[in-house]
Formats: C-alpha cells, structure tokens, sequence
C-alpha cells in the first residue's frame, strides 16, 4: 500500500525519495518524478485548491488503474495545494518495481492522469492579475496515449 | 437542506450555498434551471465544456436524482501537477 498526501506547506522532494526507498522491499527499480513551479519571476505565484475527501479518492482510482496495468510494488504520491512561488515543488511521484519498465511507465501514467483527472484546481497570479490554468491539448494528448 | 460547492474559476463567481431543496427540484437538471431562475447563476457557465458534476463525491453524468442532504459540485475542467 502506497502513500498520498495533499500538503498545504512545502515538502523534500529528496526526503520523500529516502523515505521511499527505505520502505520498499525487493524492488530492483524505482523512479522518481518531481514537478516544480516553473519561472523565475519574482511576482509569480501559483495556488492550487482541491476538494477534500474527493480529491484522494480520484487520486486512488488512478493508483488503481495503475497497479492493474503494471506489477508495482510500492508507490507514493505527495501533492501540493496552496500558494507557491517559481522553483517550488507541486508534486513528487515515485514507483518501485521489480524490473525497471513497470516503474517507469507507472510514473509517467501516474502524472498524465494527475494533470487532467486529479481533482486539483490551479491558477497563476503575475502582477497582481490572477489567471486559472487549465490542461494543455498536450496533457490532454500524453493521457490519451493511455488509451490507445 | 442540501450543499451546492464551486471549484476552480467556478469559485471565484460563485458562493459555496446552503439551501432546503427546494420543491421543484427533482433533478441535477432541475436544480442547474432553479439556480439560473433564483440565484442568476447562468446553465451555460455551470455547464460548460470540460466542468464536472459530482453529488456526494461521486462524479455524475446524465440528469441524475437530488434528495435532501446531498452535496453538490460544479467543478471547473481539473489542473494537477
């Protein structure tokens, strides 16, 4: 049983590493993924908002397509919400497995479907304007690469 | 007495509600009509391409049933990551 978190302060994304890897047992590959704000702007910052309760049980019923498609052995997913600013991180996601490609595609299914199905609402503010940021036709594409 | 919530940019036009069912509203159809009526709350903006529906945290689809006690939400399209 992996672990989710949704984290109103800042998180390690090298803690959440180590702490993964000491609880794994048996696996042969973990990867790791690590989402941070993008920017240098000083004057640019980030919220995210979610919906309590709703947000991790959407979150599960990924994990859960996930672990159907590969034979992962552990997974953690830590998730930003609240106000950010540029070289923050929002989100960790990590997998282990036994062989390396289990853990590398879960990963990379795990952020296509966090980008446009996980609950999470986001918007910029720059220069005092505020502005919601909604799934790129290219989030939208990487997740139905899924589908296929 | 039922819970209407709005996410993402539905939030910022609109309060989180507290209201008694009211009599005509049978239906998430009915309710999305009665809030255009009563509190000038437009379909086409609650509706729109890419929002979502869930009712007691289980997303919907079609014109679903309402009874006392549900919570509502209109959720604008979701941006993770």
């Amino acid at each position: 049983m992996g672990i989710l978190r949704i984290s109103n302060t800042e998180f390690s994304p090298e803690s959440e590493h180590i702490a993964f890897r000491d609880e794994v047992k048996g696996a042969g590959a973990i990867v790791a993924f690590t989402g941070i704000v993008r920017g240098e702007k000083q004057d640019l910052s980030l919220t995210l908002s979610h919906y309590a309760g709703f947000t991790e049980k959407e979150i599960i019923k990924i994990v859960n397509k996930a672990e159907k498609r590969w034979s992962i052995l552990n997974w953690r997913i830590i998730h930003r919400v609240g106000v950010m600013l540029p070289g923050e991180p929002i989100v960790f996601v990590a997998t282990a497995s036994i062989h390396r490609r289990a853990s590398f595609e879960a990963a990379d299914f795990l952020m296509d479907y966090l980008k446009s199905e996980a609950p999470f609402w986001k918007s910029e503010k720059s220069l005092g304007k505020k502005k919601w940021i909604e799934p790129r036709l290219q989030d939208l594409n990487d997740k139905k690469r899924w589908e296929e | 007495m039922i819970t209407i919530l709005f996410f993402g940019n539905l939030g910022d036009i609109f309060p989180t509600m507290e209201i008694s069912l009211p009599p005509s509203v049978i239906t998430i159809e009915d309710l999305t009509l009665w809030l255009s009526e009563n509190m000038f709350i437009s379909e086409k903006t609650l509706l729109k391409k890419g929002n979502r529906i869930s009712i007691n945290k289980n997303i919907i689809t079609g014109n679903v049933s309402l009874k006392d006690g549900d919570e509502i939400a209109f959720m604008s399209p979701l941006s993770g990551g």
